[in-house]
């Protein structure tokens, strides 16, 4: 075994609430049952769960109420403790505050102190990014264990009050393809018989030139009374783009690794919505491989998405299989990939 | 909304789409800027006006703003 590899010990996630399905969210809008056939249709996302209550508008978990309970959970999953996390990496869209990070709370709450904690401002390459952080980290040597965080609540944009039908349909698009959830991963560098471990990743920014595909606004005094959209999703360029960038993270990392497309057992691929998602893995075109995926059920949950993933796949990798995990953000485009491999 | 023309001055208020006579009989996907959710927020403006129900399954088969509209008419 090399003494350089990096396991992935566990993975815990949580989801706030019950699952609400189209025809409940189409009912709270009071948007016609046409907008729910739509959804269907043409989403292809069945449910998702929200951190607010939509019959009383009351925001029922925090970001940090989320990112604990998933944190507790992996740790619990890997058999570790607190006092084991030498680092922590969150990353999400939606922190619940600019500051204190949300990653510095749930650090506080799970009783983690004294060692590093960074937080990623990203979309859904985020989760890829932190691992990418976590592992370099647990590289450079003298630190054993990260815990790496990935949450995303849309309680912010969750306006009960809105008439949605009024809405640019840039904005409509959000409150279909999203859902609220946490998700996070323990990795060590000690071999753990059994766990998979972390053979690449990759991430990388190919925006130069190109204008966003999904936008965040945030407001502050100055301009909280602004005009500005606060959310918005150029959902076709999305779906000329993420299908394409897809293929070319696979073929890179395959590639980088040296697989063949028969090697992979077990796709991981982006979750932007069940539908989008079905045409993405159908361009893959890798029939050997099964599918682990969770957004026809939660939504696109961004940062906690591959962790969710994750979570399913674990236990049914067996010693060689090999699994491979895309995503692609659209906020500015960056691409990335990962791979593992159970020795 | 009973004539065409009012039916396509409808559709540019309603989805910002700049359409005259000559759009009518274009396939749908052939109109600058059109998107299943255009025919989303059609769908839906129509319904609240004429206070009846469009299946989406209907405003599928509808291939230009002409079938559309006939479909409106007929609710």
């Amino acid at each position: 075994m090399d003494r350089r590899d990096i396991h992935v010990l566990a993975a815990g996630t949580v989801l706030p609430g019950p699952p609400v399905d189209n025809a409940e969210l189409t009912r709270r809008f009071s948007m016609p049952p046409v907008w729910e056939e739509w959804i269907d249709t043409f989403v292809g996302t069945r449910s998702r769960h929200l951190a607010t209550d939509l019959e009383t508008g009351q925001v029922r978990w925090s970001l940090a109420d989320m990112g604990e309970a998933a944190a507790s959970r992996a740790l619990q999953a890997a058999g570790l403790g607190a006092g084991d996390i030498d680092l922590m990496v969150a990353s999400t869209a939606s922190p619940d505050l600019l500051m204190p990070a949300t990653v510095n709370v749930v650090a506080d709450r799970i009783g983690v102190d004294g060692v590093p904690t960074y937080q990623l401002q990203s979309g859904c390459c985020g989760a890829l990014q932190a691992l990418e952080l976590a592992r370099t980290m647990l590289l450079s040597g003298g630190r054993r264990t990260a815990l790496v965080v990935g949450a995303e609540s849309c309680a912010k944009h969750l306006d009960l009050t809105v008439d949605v039908a009024k809405l640019p349909t840039s904005e409509q698009i959000n409150g279909v393809l999203f859902g609220d959830g946490a998700g996070a991963v323990v990795l060590g560098t000690d071999p753990v018989p059994g766990t998979p471990v972390l053979r690449g990743v990759t991430q990388r920014l190919v925006g130069l030139g190109r204008e966003p595909g999904q936008l965040v606004e945030w407001f502050g005094r100055a301009d909280r009374h602004t005009d500005r959209q606060a959310v918005r999703e150029e959902y076709k360029a999305i779906e000329e783009s993420v299908p394409p960038m897809a293929c070319e993270v696979l073929d890179e990392l395959l590639d980088e690794l040296d697989w063949k497309e028969t090697d992979v057992d077990f796709l991981l691929p982006p979750q932007l919505g069940g539908r989008m998602t079905e045409r993405i893995v159908g361009g893959l075109d890798l029939p050997g491989a099964t599918e682990v995926s969770v957004v026809a059920d939660i939504g696109n949950t961004g940062n906690a998405a591959p962790w969710f993933q994750l979570e399913q796949a674990l236990p049914r990798m067996r010693e060689g299989d090999r699994a491979v995990g895309i995503a692609v953000e659209s906020s500015k485009w960056i691409k990335a990939g990962f791979a593992l491999e159970v020795c | 909304m009973t004539t065409l023309d009012e039916f396509l001055d409808f559709v540019s208020q309603e989805l910002g789409l700049n359409v005259t006579t000559d759009d009518a009989d274009r396939h749908v996907d052939e109109l600058p800027g059109w998107d299943s959710m255009f025919l989303l927020t059609l769908v839906t403006a129509l319904e609240q006006q004429a206070g009846r129900r469009i299946l989406l399954a209907d405003a599928l088969q509808a291939s230009t703003l002409r079938d559309v509209h006939e479909l409106a008419v007929d609710a």
